[in-house]
C-alpha cells in the first residue's frame, strides 16, 4: 500500500505492506539506524519514536497506523546542527555503556520533559521505566534527566530575577 | 564481481565517521608499519596511525561493547603520546596477530582483561612514537631532544615559544631510530589517566550515530532469517520450501547445518514467510532433558564421584572427625541467558575474492574459524570487520552466529544480514552452565577447622575449544580444525590453558581456614554453554559467600566479624571489607522492615565488598540500596570504573531476582523480556560505589561487581525472615 508519513520534518512516500512495522520502515526504507530493534514486543523501549507527539514502540506499530502521522526519531531531536538538551546532558553524564538502548531512553525522556518540564523523581523514575538497559545506567539517566529539569527551572529563576 | 576494496569498505564507514581500513594480510602477516609517501599517513606500530593532516588514529584491539575500552585504552595511549584522547579516532581492530589477548593467545575481549593487558603495551607504543617525533623535532631545530618537550600533539623548542604539530613531523618521524627502552611517565604525571573525563563515545551513542552490527548496510543488501530446531540436535526431514518460495519478496529458502534459512529483500517479508515456513523436525537424536533432569544428573554424578581435587590443605577428614560439628549445604543454580538488548546479528557478503562479515562480535578470529568451516574458504580469504557491540557479556565469544551468516551468505551470493529475533536470541542462546555446589565444614566451637566444596557441573573451554584451536593456529588446514579442538581439550595447560570456568572463584578461597578440601566433579549434560559476565565466579561466589554466610550464623558470630577474622592475612579483602561496613554503618539499627547481607569477593583480580539492604514488598523482594568497596589497583576513568561496577550490581541483581532458563522436554520455556526479565528502572537501587586508590596495577572492573551481590542479597533475606535459600533465583515466599 501506498503510505505517507512526516518524518523528522520531512514528507515521505513510499510503498509497502502496510502491516510492516514501523521500526523497520525507518531503519531500512528510510535509513534512520538510530532506532533500535529489541525486543519486537514493546518490552524493552530501544525503539521508542514519537508519533504526533507521543512515545510509541515503533516495532509493535504497524506502518499503517503512523500513515500521515508525524513521527521524530533520535536523528530529528536536535534543531539542526544543534543537539536536545537531554542528549546534552547524556554525553555530559556519560550515560552510555553499551549504547544500544539510549535511543529508546533519550526519546521516553524527551516526551516526559515535553509534557511536563519539572518532573519529580518519581515522576521520572514512572516515565523511564518501560525502557530497559541491559548495562545498568538507569542512576545516570537519572542524573542526566534531573541535570537538565534543573537547569531549565534555573533558567526560569534566573529570567525572573 | 570485481569490488575496489577502499571503495567497498568506504560503505562501511564506522561511527567515527571514519573509513574502517581493514589492512590486507597474506597469510598470517602482520601489520606494515612505516611511513607512506602517498598518503602521508605514519604507522609507528600496529596501534597507531598518524597523518601529515594531524589526525591521529588508534586501532582498538578490544572491542567497545559497553565496558569502555573505546575510551580507557585511548587513554592509554594518548598519556604517552601526549595528545588529548578526544583527538584521537579509534578504530576497530582487523584480524592480525599484533592484536590477539597476550593471556589467551586469541584476539578477544573478555575475561576483565583490556586494560591489564594493555596497560604495558599501548603506552610504551604511545612514548615510542612520541619520542620518535621529539627526536624529528631536535633534529628540525638542531637542538637536543632532551630539551624538547611534547605536549598536547605538539612538540616545544626548548625556547618554550616554538612548537610544531605532530603531523607535521610525520615523515621526519619515521626515519628515526629509538635506542634502548623509552621511560614511561611517573603517575604524579598523568595528565588524562585517573582524571575523571569524557566518553569517547558517548555522542555518538547519544545521537543514533554509533554503528552496531545491526545497523551495517551494503548495496544490494538482503536479509535472512534462520529457524533452528527447538530441540537441540533436531534434523530437517522436510520443509513447504516452494510454497514459501512463492511469497513476497522472499529470494530463496533452504536447509543449513543450524536450520532452515528465508532470505528475502525486506526484514519483515523474511519475517513473514518464516512465520509460514512448515518444517518437520526429526527428534530422534534430539535433547529432550528437563531441568530437573540436568539437577538429577548432577546429584547422581556428586554421588558417584567425589570429583578430581582442585585445592586440598591439611586433611578434611581428619577435620571433620575432630570437630565438634560439621554444617552440609547444596546450593544450585540455573541456566542462564545473555540478553544483550543488541540481539545477535551478522551481515557476510561470499565473492570471488573471499567473504567479507560484518558483525558484532567479542572474538573476531574466531568468527574467521566459524565462517570458514561453512564455506570452502580458508580464514586468511575471510575479512571480519568489527562494529559496537550492543551489549556482550560473554555472549559474543561464541561465533555461531557469524557461522549462520557466512552460510547463508555463501549460498546467496550477494551481502546478507541475518538477524536474530527476541525470541530466537533467548531460546538459542548457549547459556551460563546450571551448576550444583556440595558445602561441607567443620567446626570447632566458634573456630572454622574445615571447608569442602565439591562443584558439579560442566566446564566451558569444552564447548569452546571448538573454534579457539584452529584460531590459535590459523594456517592449520581446515581438516585439521576438529582433531585441533580436541587436541587443544587432551593437552589442556600445554595447548590450551587449564580449564578454571567451573572452579574459578571457589580455588582461591581466600579464608585462613586449616584444612581446605576443593573437587570438581565434571559432567555435562550437552546443553550449549559459553562464557557469561563473570564466569565460575557467578557460581562460586553465590556457594562461597552464601555458606560463609551460614557458618557465621552457626558460629554465633556476626557476618562481619567472622570474615574480618579469617580474612586478617589478606590485606587488600581487609580493606574493602572494612571500608564497605564502615560506609554502610554496618553497627547501626536496619531501618524497621529491612535488613542488611554482606559479601566479600574477589574475581578477576580486583577486589570486592558489598552490604546490600533489602526487603519485601508487596509479596516482591525489594533492593533498597548497594554500598560496595572495590580495589582494582590503579585507575585509568573512575567514572567508568563506577559505571562498570553499578553495571555489574544491577547485571547480578537481575540473575538473584529472576534470572533462570528452564527446559522442557529439551525445549527452552522463555523468550523474550516478560518470562526472562531484566531489572527495570523503577526496581533499581541506590548504588554506592567507593574506590580505593592504590598504585596496584590494574586489574578487572567489567566483571567483579557481578559475584557478590547474589549473595549478599541472599544473605540479607535470612537476616531479614530467618529463611535460608540456597537455589536461585532467590524467591519473596521461600
Amino acid at each position: 500500500m501506498a503510505v505517507s508519513l512526516t518524518v523528522n520534518g520531512d514528507e515521505r512516500s513510499l510503498n509497502i505492506e502496510g502491516d510492516t512495522p514501523l521500526l523497520w520502515v525507518l531503519r531500512d526504507e528510510l535509513g534512520l539506524k538510530g532506532t533500535k530493534f529489541g525486543c519486537g514486543a514493546g518490552l524493552c523501549g530501544a525503539c521508542t519514536v514519537h508519533l504526533n507527539g507521543q512515545p510509541v514502540r515503533s516495532c509493535s506499530t504497524p506502518v499503517e497506523m503512523a500513515a500521515g502521522g508525524d513521527v521524530v526519531t533520535i536523528e530529528g531531536l536536535g534543531e539542526g546542527s544543534r543537539l536536545h538538551a537531554l542528549q546534552d546532558a547524556w554525553i555530559e553524564h556519560g550515560v552510555p555503556q553499551c549504547g544500544y538502548c539510549q535511543s529508546g531512553q533519550i526519546m521516553s525522556a524527551a516526551h516526559l520533559l515535553a509534557s511536563n518540564p519539572a518532573p519529580s523523581r518519581e515522576e521520572i523514575v514512572a516515565a523511564m521505566t518501560g525502557n530497559l538497559c541491559r548495562c545498568g545506567t538507569y542512576s545516570r539517566i537519572i542524573a542526566a534527566v534531573e541535570s537538565v529539569v534543573a537547569d531549565t527551572s534555573d533558567g526560569a529563576q534566573g529570567g525572573a530575577a | 564481481m570485481a569490488m575496489n576494496r577502499r571503495n567497498f569498505l568506504k560503505v562501511s564507514a564506522g561511527a567515527s565517521g571514519s573509513l574502517m581500513v581493514s589492512v590486507t594480510l597474506p597469510g598470517c602477516a602482520g601489520i606494515q608499519t612505516g611511513y607512506e609517501p602517498d598518503t602521508g599517513e605514519w604507522r609507528p606500530d600496529a596501534w597507531l596511525e598518524l597523518t601529515a593532516d594531524d589526525e591521529v588514529f588508534f586501532t582498538l584491539a578490544r572491542v567497545e561493547m559497553g565496558q569502555g575500552t573505546y575510551t580507557g585504552l585511548t587513554t592509554l595511549i594518548a598519556e604517552e603520546l601526549e595528545i588529548q584522547p578526544e583527538r584521537i579516532t579509534p578504530r576497530f581492530a582487523p584480524v592480525a596477530p599484533e592484536y590477539r589477548n597476550p593471556l589467551y593467545k586469541l584476539q578477544l575481549t573478555g575475561g576483565s582483561t583490556s586494560v591489564a593487558t594493555s596497560w604495558e603495551p599501548l603506552r610504551t607504543a604511545g612514548a615510542e612514537a612520541r619520542q620518535m617525533l621529539v627526536m624529528a623535532a631536535a633534529r628540525v631545530w638542531n637542538v637536543e631532544a632532551t630539551e624538547c618537550r611534547a605536549s598536547e600533539g605538539r612538540v616545544v623548542h626548548p625556547n618554550g615559544i616554538d612548537s610544531m604539530a605532530y603531523g607535521q613531523l610525520v615523515e621526519l618521524a619515521a626515519k628515526e631510530v629509538l635506542r634502548g627502552d623509552i621511560a614511561l611517565k611517573p603517575q604524579s604525571e598523568w595528565k588524562y589517566i585517573g582524571k575523571q573525563r569524557g566518553k569517547l563515545d558517548a555522542r555518538a551513542k547519544s545521537t543514533g550515530t554509533a554503528v552496531y552490527g545491526i545497523d551495517v548496510d551494503l548495496p544490494d543488501m538482503v536479509y535472512g532469517v534462520v529457524s533452528r530446531p527447538p530441540r537441540r540436535g533436531g534434523r530437517v526431514r522436510d520443509i513447504n520450501a516452494d510454497q514459501v518460495r512463492a511469497m513476497t519478496g522472499v529470494l530463496d529458502v533452504f536447509e543449513i547445518e543450524r536450520g532452515v534459512a528465508v532470505v528475502a529483500d525486506k526484514y519483515w517479508r523474511a519475517r513473514k514467510a518464516q512465520d509460514a515456513l512448515k518444517i518437520d523436525w526429526d527428534f530422534s537424536d534430539a535433547v529432550s532433558l528437563s531441568t530437573g533432569d540436568v539437577f538429577d544428573s548432577y546429584r547422581a554424578a556428586a554421588d558417584d564421584d567425589p570429583g578430581e581435587s582442585e585445592r586440598s590443605e591439611g586433611s578434611f577428614a581428619s577435620a571433620m572427625e575432630e570437630g565438634d560439628r560439621v554444617v552440609e549445604a547444596e546450593y544450585a543454580q540455573p541456566y542462564l541467558a545473555h540478553a544483550t538488548l543488541e540481539p545477535m546479528n551478522a551481515t557476510a557478503w561470499y565473492r570471488e575474492d573471499g567473504m567479507e562479515v560484518w558483525a558484532p562480535t567479542q572474538a573476531p578470529d574466531l568468527g574467521r574459524i566459524a565462517a570458514a568451516r561453512v564455506t570452502n574458504l580458508g580464514p586468511d580469504d575471510i575479512t571480519i570487520n568489527t562494529t559496537f557491540l550492543g551489549g556482550g557479556f560473554g555472549r559474543r565469544l561464541t561465533q555461531d552466529y557469524i557461522e549462520e551468516a557466512a552460510a547463508v551468505a555463501y549460498r546467496v551470493g550477494r551481502p546478507v544480514k541475518v538477524i536474530w529475533s527476541r525470541e530466537e536470541d533467548t531460546r538459542h542462546d548457549l547459556y551460563r552452565p546450571a551448576m550444583l555446589h556440595r558445602m561441607k565444614a567443620s567446626l570447632s566451637g566458634a573456630e572454622l577447622t574445615g571447608w569442602h566444596h565439591q562443584i558439579v557441573g560442566p566446564q566451558i573451554l569444552d564447548w569452546y575449544v571448538r573454534n579457539a584451536a584452529p584460531a590459535q593456529y590459523p594456517w592449520a588446514p581446515k581438516f585439521m580444525y576438529d582433531t585441533l579442538g580436541s587436541v587443544g581439550l587432551m593437552a589442556e595447560g600445554i595447548a590450551t590453558p587449564k580449564d578454571h570456568s567451573a572452579i574459578e572463584g571457589a580455588i582461591e578461597y581466600p579464608y585462613r581456614v586449616p584444612n581446605i578440601d576443593i573437587r570438581h566433579t565434571h559432567t555435562d549434560p550437552g546443553i550449549p554453554i559459553t562464557w557469561w559476565r563473570s564466569v565460575g565466579f557467578s557460581h562460586n561466589g553465590f556457594a562461597v559467600e552464601t555458606f560463609m554466610d551460614e557458618l557465621a550464623h552457626e558460629a554465633g558470630e556476626d557476618p562481619y566479624q567472622f570474615r574480618r577474622r579469617l580474612i586478617a592475612h589478606e590485606p587488600r579483602h581487609l580493606e574493602v571489607l572494612d571500608r564497605v561496613v564502615k560506609l554502610a554503618d554496618w553497627q547501626s539499627p536496619v531501618p524497621e522492615g529491612r535488613a542488611w547481607g554482606l559479601a566479600l569477593f574477589r574475581s578477576f583480580g580486583t577486589y570486592v565488598a558489598q552490604v546490600v539492604e533489602a526487603g519485601i514488598e508487596n509479596g516482591a523482594i525489594r533492593v533498597y540500596k548497594v554500598t560496595c568497596s572495590v580495589d582494582c589497583g590503579q585507575v585509568v576513568n573512575p567514572r567508568i570504573v563506577e559505571d562498570q561496577i553499578e553495571g555489574g550490581i544491577l547485571f547480578g541483581l537481575t540473575a538473584a531476582l529472576y534470572g533462570e532458563i528452564t527446559l522442557e522436554n529439551g525445549e527452552v520455556q522463555q523468550s523474550n523480556f516478560h518470562d526472562y526479565p531484566l531489572m527495570r528502572q523503577y526496581e533499581r537501587p541506590e548504588v554506592l560505589v567507593d574506590i580505593v586508590a592504590s598504585s596496584e596495577s590494574p586489574t578487572g572492573v567489567g566483571e567483579p561487581g557481578v559475584p557478590p551481590v547474589i549473595p549478599a542479597l541472599g544473605n540479607a533475606l535470612f537476616a531479614l525472615n530467618g529463611k535460608r535459600q540456597r537455589s536461585l533465583p532467590l524467591k519473596a515466599n521461600a
